[in-house]
């Protein structure tokens, strides 16, 4: 197995999950519902728990422990998605963002499940029950909200063309792309953006929400070899603030 | 009114004989929790939601997010069926008048409170054709002679249950325990804090 294949896979997927994790941390206190606000802090506490998981499983690989992975690296040495960096914006931006992230995860997961990697294949069991909410959760308010009223569905429906381009990011492939694929440990991005156009293609029709032809959109590329765009230092820097004052903090 | 006192004309013109505006809440759902396999549902509390199903996917964290816990079902507040409630000195169950119905007969869930101030405890479900109906004949098959001081029952056809594949929400709930306040150990924290050497 070529391990530094291994290590890009799982930085790429370690990263996505923090600062998705973090930003979907932002809403707390101020979701829509007291009851969605408790959901939306949940599952970012799932997805920083997945991370976390992640960053222990690259330790064992000689890479640095998960608070030193998390929060001394600068944002070029980040390998997330740019999609998973945005501002939260209004809320219909952080669910449709929440829906297309979370469908390409749950999918990315479930074709782990069989990866040759025996430890990232069995943490996809183990949180196969928590992916399966966040997807459920996505659906739901996708569908309520994008067959709700006027205002509801033309507010998902910009903040759809605004999120694809980022949303496409997710699957930008790697140079060891051929290596994970032939060593068996996954399937490859191209697989997963075919399941992934199909899911949402699915959901979507349940909705008045419009699929914008996906083929006529440029992929926001770049963040998986650290190009990313101004928000994510800001929100590394956030992040890590107490860590930098006390790196021995206990909470 | 009139008056030259400024409390008075402080306060807004009543207008009573204008409709109220609509609440701009949306409707409560009640959430019912099953601890562990092979117990009882139980009542936990409500969730404001749109609809059913929104409100199945906010109940889930809303009243699981801690304890762990097997399934959870919700149903609509207009439709559970209460009973009146007595004070301890007899059953509820006394107060239901039977009652024949014509209807074609559905399931129902039947709950009963067993104490003041606690929670309403599933007891099982009965065939009948109107909710009070169901009730007389709970009292048959699951009042046993101890007071019960109230009973619910829900048509089981307009419950959002848990589906079997949806058992694995939880299979990560006992590992998370940063959601649990005694796990941060506050009160030892504070002591050591108060306890250290002075500098």
């Amino acid at each position: 197995m070529n391990t530094e294949a291994l290590k890009e896979l799982l930085y790429k997927m370690a990263d996505d999950l923090l600062i998705f994790g973090h930003r979907n941390s932002e809403w707390t206190g101020l979701g829509p519902l007291l009851e969605e606000d408790i959901a939306f802090s949940s599952m970012a506490q799932d997805k920083i728990g997945q991370s976390h998981a992640l960053y222990q499983l690259l330790a064992t690989l000689g890479e640095p422990e998960p608070d030193a992975a998390a929060f001394t690296r600068s944002a070029n040495q980040f390998h997330n998605c740019q999609l998973v960096e945005l501002p939260n914006g209004e809320y219909d931006f952080s669910l449709i963002r929440h829906f297309l992230f979370d469908t390409a995860d749950a999918l990315r997961w479930q074709l782990l499940t069989q990866s040759s990697y025996e430890p990232l294949s069995l943490l996809a069991k183990k949180i196969k029950g928590e992916l399966h909410y966040h997807t459920l959760h996505a659906n739901t308010w996708i569908k309520q909200l994008g067959s709700a009223t006027e205002e509801s569905i033309s507010r998902l429906q910009n903040s759809l063309a605004y999120t694809l381009p980022y949303a496409l990011g997710i699957f930008e492939e790697s140079p060891n792309e051929g290596e994970i694929i032939h060593s068996k440990i996954f399937l490859g991005e191209q697989a997963l953006k075919t399941k992934w156009i199909v899911k949402i293609e699915e959901v979507i029709s349940q909705t008045q929400l419009h699929l914008p032809n996906l083929a006529t959109i440029a992929p926001a590329y770049g963040g998986r070899t650290g190009k990313h765009t101004e928000h994510l230092q800001p929100l590394l820097d956030e992040m890590s603030e107490v860590f930098k004052i006390d790196p021995t903090a206990e909470w | 009114m009139k008056s030259l006192d400024p409390r008075v004309t402080r306060l807004p013109e009543m207008e009573s004989t204008k409709a109220k505006k609509p609440l701009d809440q949306f409707g409560t759902f009640e959430v019912f929790v099953q601890a562990k396999e092979g117990k009882p549902f139980q009542h936990e509390g409500a969730v404001h939601a749109p609809n059913l199903e929104m409100a199945y996917v906010l109940a889930k964290e809303t009243f699981t997010r801690r304890f762990t816990c097997t399934s959870i079902y919700v149903a609509d507040t207009c439709d559970i069926f209460v009973s009146p409630t007595t004070e301890g000195n007899q059953s509820a169950y006394e107060l239901i008048q039977s009652e024949n119905s014509n209807f074609s007969k559905k399931t129902f869930e039947i709950y009963q409170l067993a104490k003041r101030g606690k929670q309403h405890v599933n007891v099982g479900t009965v065939e009948a054709g109107a909710p009070t109906e169901a009730m007389f004949l709970a009292k048959d098959l699951f009042g046993t002679g101890k007071i019960i001081y109230n009973v619910w029952a829900i048509d089981k056809s307009k419950i959002r249950f848990t589906s079997d594949e949806e058992k694995d929400l939880w299979l990560t709930l006992p590992e998370k325990k940063f959601r649990d306040a005694s796990d941060y150990k506050g009160g030892d924290k504070l002591k050591e804090f108060l306890e250290r050497p002075k500098q």
